[in-house]
């Protein structure tokens, strides 16, 4: 989980850098968003991952020649046997289903940025250097 | 006190939302001003220890809340998978062909099976127990047990929320209670 940390230089602020509720607030609200945002990223890269399985399966299946032979597929836990057609349609169906999730993520992600940057430019603004809002990147 | 009159508008504010509050999590005192705070306690160092107590307490009250969100997380799916299944048995049961299928007898083996179009399935409920059911209602049941644990994972999540906040309050707290102490003590010193 990234870290917000606040640290005061006493040595050059004399002015004590008064935090009020609202600050509170704001960097609580900073906390939450950066959390939520790194959720998202790891659910992001699980559905490529899945898109990415999908697109291998759907080229593989491209290269099966007998068109008669059943095709195993995977639903749940048991392999379904299912005609050349009906397994492209399934495969297409997930396809479009995961490309629909990974939309509404990216769309998701965007909006947190957009909110985090905002609360960003606001602390510095008022903390300056006493505050430290970057992720930790790894 | 100030300061936790300045905090009943978070409440207020959260409990608009709609939401009931927060399984058991104490809510942290934001100091609104540290002199102030400070003025009739004694002793940095035990106010110190005190609030970083309640931070530990904090972190592990968050263990317990993300082994509960992964368990939600990891059913899901499940549930999921198996009103896939259900779907695939109704458009066959539709056709009325019969399903040719790879059956999972353990991790590494599978055998073959042919499914005759069916409109009963088993439900596999917990604590040993399988019911029979028609595939409307077992669609139905899956559906309902697909919501509440969307719900309990929007609650887990909730609180979870609630609970950083109460962490990252005491973690402003202290560094800020450090930073007073240190001022004072060099204060103190230039007499």
């Amino acid at each position: 989980m990234a870290s917000v940390a606040v640290s005061k230089d006493s040595l050059e602020s004399d002015s004590d850098i008064h935090i009020t509720l609202e600050d509170q607030q704001k960097i609580n609200r900073f906390a939450r968003h950066n959390a939520k945002w790194e959720e998202l990223r790891e659910d992001l890269k699980n559905k490529k991952g899945d898109l990415q399985n999908l697109e291998d399966a759907s080229d593989d299946l491209l290269l099966v020649d007998d068109e008669s032979a059943p095709i195993p597929f995977v639903v749940g836990e048991v392999f379904v046997h299912f005609n050349m057609e009906d397994a492209k349609e399934k495969l297409e169906e997930a396809k479009d289903k995961v490309k629909k999730d990974i939309e509404a993520i990216e769309a998701e992600c965007t909006n947190i940025k957009t909110l985090m940057s905002d609360l960003k430019t606001q602390l510095y603004a008022k903390f300056g250097n006493s505050i430290n809002l970057e992720a930790e990147e790894e | 006190m100030a300061s936790t009159a300045a905090c009943e508008p978070i409440e207020e504010s959260l409990k608009l939302s709609g939401k009931k509050s927060f399984a058991g999590i104490p809510e942290a005192t934001f100091v609104e001003d540290v002199d102030a705070y400070m003025k009739d306690r004694e002793g940095v160092e035990s106010i110190l220890r005190q609030l970083d107590e309640q931070h530990g307490k904090y972190k592990f009250m968050e263990l317990n809340l993300l082994a509960r969100k992964k368990k939600l997380k990891s059913q899901i799916p499940d549930i999921q998978k198996s009103l896939d299944m259900i779907q695939v048995l109704e458009a066959k049961r539709k056709t009325n062909e019969q399903i040719e299928t790879h059956f999972l007898l353990s991790d590494l083996l599978y055998s073959r099976a042919v499914i005759e179009p069916t409109d009963k399935v088993c439900l596999w409920l917990g604590a040993n127990v399988m019911l029979e059911y028609t595939l409307e209602d077992a669609k139905a049941l899956l559906e309902k047990n697909h919501e509440t644990a969307m719900k309990n994972l929007a609650q887990v999540h909730h609180d979870l929320d609630f609970l950083r906040d109460q962490m990252t309050t005491t973690e402003v707290n202290m560094a800020r209670l450090y930073n007073w102490d240190v001022k004072r003590r060099q204060a103190l010193n230039a007499k």
